[in-house]
């Protein structure tokens, strides 16, 4: 396996908060991650150090096998686009570009000039004055653009409709297609970019409890639809994350694998078997666990989810 | 811990141009670091000019001279504390590190001071060469100052700048590390050790050995004195820097 960064115990204490508890995980070179948990997971806070904009309270990081704490070499090769990046005040989105051009050694202007076009952002205003969306596009033009060897995104498309996060999405697939590099996108619209990660780390309260590829992840659960009465008993007291019943149908998801056999058992009694959502799969294990830690049971919303 | 490669793509040179950037990326706020100081000078001219020209139209023709010209140097404080608080946040976005970032901001605070040092010597030497624009009153031409020569007084000029801009910029580093309470503390601490200074002097009844040091220092020693504080200050700031989360 070829890894661009290697995490190792690291842990991250603020004053009464700790955000990374002896956290460790390896990132490979030229991958698409989804980087999904909670607000105050400690995604932020994971990535921060990871591009050195904030320290670690213990623990050690390496990117391209160095410490990159201080380190120009390593840091040139990453970029980081921050959900809230502050900008210079009398700065402009045209200021912003030509700023990110001076400083990352494979930045394509002509790509950049393209995306402007493309989310019609207003060169000229200054950055206070744009919207919400503007602003988000002035990142995500800086983390596409730089091309860096590791992007990370974190949550890059807020006030952004639907029709530039698709162009986001689109462009930075085309753009990785021609030129590979490694992405940690950040996002809590997880099935919107579900078919965009080839591999998925889930964070929560500070550890991560999910760092697999997105196939084996979605192969965790399994949906089957078909009579009641066949869904139940092809459950098995299987765990199930989402239910849903209209009339005598009824469409369950749980948790567990089926190998060839169980799949044409279940087939052989009418039931479908349908591709599970990603975006479940995690709510419902992030949920579980918030269960766990807070001591009550969730039972009841059991299909609540979607 | 093996399968990695080492950087690749180093290139000190590379890295050198991103200092040199980080002048660019600061003069992106152009108002902060040449229009506000340019017209604080230029508004403290105008306003001393009209001062001595009164008091010339009312034949008062001894030598005239004013603090105005210090008005910019002030301003270095808010260059200073602006140069960290609005560019230090992008400056990470774009992945500089922190003695990049740091260098290169002392680097354009410097091309900023030189700006403003040249224009004060200029207007010294039109003093000089005009009798105060023949009116005996002088903005820019100060005795004391320029006792040892234009490039002494511009010098001194400049130095000032610089300092008040450091100490501007590490006010807004500790600001933004350790918050408003931190940074009350501080200038307190400092009030309290001048004060502490004050004192010692004047249970010493040392005041007129210090006045005569003064004067034998002359303005160009305290300059080479200040150089030496805010080469400490800079330090300072620079190591409060270096752990700052952004």
């Amino acid at each position: 396996m070829d890894s661009v960064i290697e995490v190792r115990h690291l842990t991250k204490r603020y004053k009464d908060v700790l955000a990374l508890d002896d956290v460790g995980f390896d990132i490979q070179r030229d991958t698409i991650y989804g980087f999904l948990g909670r607000n105050g997971a400690g995604k932020t806070t994971a990535m921060s150090i990871l591009t050195a904009q904030n320290l670690p309270t213990s623990g050690q990081v390496r990117v391209f096998g160095e410490d990159p704490y201080e380190n120009a070499g390593v840091l040139s090769r990453m970029c980081f686009v921050r959900e809230s990046q502050k900008y210079p005040d009398d700065a402009t989105p045209r200021h912003a570009l030509a700023s990110a051009r001076l400083f990352f050694p494979r930045w394509d202007q002509d790509l950049a000039d393209d995306l402007v076009e493309e989310f019609q952002l207003p060169l000229k205003r200054t950055i206070k004055k744009l919207s919400r969306g503007q602003l988000s596009a002035v990142g995500v033009i800086i983390g596409l653009a730089s091309r860096a060897e590791i992007t990370f995104f974190d949550e890059p498309y807020l006030g952004l409709d639907a029709v530039a996060r698709q162009i986001f999405y689109d462009r930075l697939l085309t753009d990785y297609a021609e030129h590979p590099r490694t992405v940690l996108l950040s996002s809590h619209l997880i099935d919107e970019v579900s078919n965009l990660i080839e591999r998925v780390l889930v964070i929560d309260a500070g550890r991560i409890i999910m760092d697999e590829s997105t196939e084996d992840a979605r192969a965790g659960a399994t949906n089957v639809v078909g009579d009641a009465a066949a869904v139940e008993r092809a459950l098995h007291g299987r765990e199930v994350i989402h239910r849903e019943s209209l009339g005598r149908v009824t469409s369950v998801t749980f948790l567990g694998r089926l190998d060839d056999g169980e799949r044409a058992a279940l087939a052989a009694d009418g039931l479908d078997l349908a591709p599970v959502s990603l975006q479940q799969l995690i709510v419902r294990l992030t949920q579980q666990r918030t269960a766990g830690r807070d001591a009550f049971a969730p039972a009841s919303q059991e299909g609540s989810l979607r | 811990m093996t399968t990695l490669e080492s950087g690749s793509v180093t290139r000190p040179a590379a890295v050198r141009n991103r200092t040199r950037n980080v002048v660019r990326l600061q003069f992106v706020n152009t108002q902060t670091f040449v229009w506000v100081p340019a017209l604080v000078l230029a508004g403290a001219w105008v306003l001393t000019m009209l001062i001595y020209w009164m008091l010339h139209s009312a034949g008062i023709s001894e030598v005239k001279t004013g603090g105005g010209s210090q008005a910019p140097l002030w301003y270095f404080l808010v260059v200073g504390i602006q140069a960290m608080t609005l560019t230090f946040p992008f400056s990470q976005a774009l992945s500089l590190t922190r003695r990049e970032f740091y260098l290169g901001s002392l680097a354009a605070a410097a091309v900023s001071g030189l700006g403003m040092s040249l224009l004060f010597t200029l207007l010294g030497l039109i003093e000089q060469a005009t009798d105060g624009y023949g009116m005996n009153g002088y903005f820019a031409y100060l005795g004391w100052v320029w006792e040892a020569g234009p490039l002494a007084a511009g010098l001194t000029y400049f130095v000032l700048t610089m300092l008040f801009f450091i100490i501007g910029f590490w006010s807004a580093t500790i600001y933004k590390r350790y918050g408003t309470a931190m940074l009350t503390i501080v200038l307190i601490g400092i009030g309290l050790a001048l004060v502490g200074l004050v004192a010692l002097v004047t249970w010493q009844q040392a005041w007129p050995e210090v006045g005569r040091w003064i004067v034998d220092t002359g303005s160009l020693g305290l300059t080479l004195w200040a150089i030496l504080v805010s080469a400490l200050l800079a330090a300072g700031s620079y190591l409060t820097l270096r752990r700052m989360p952004a």
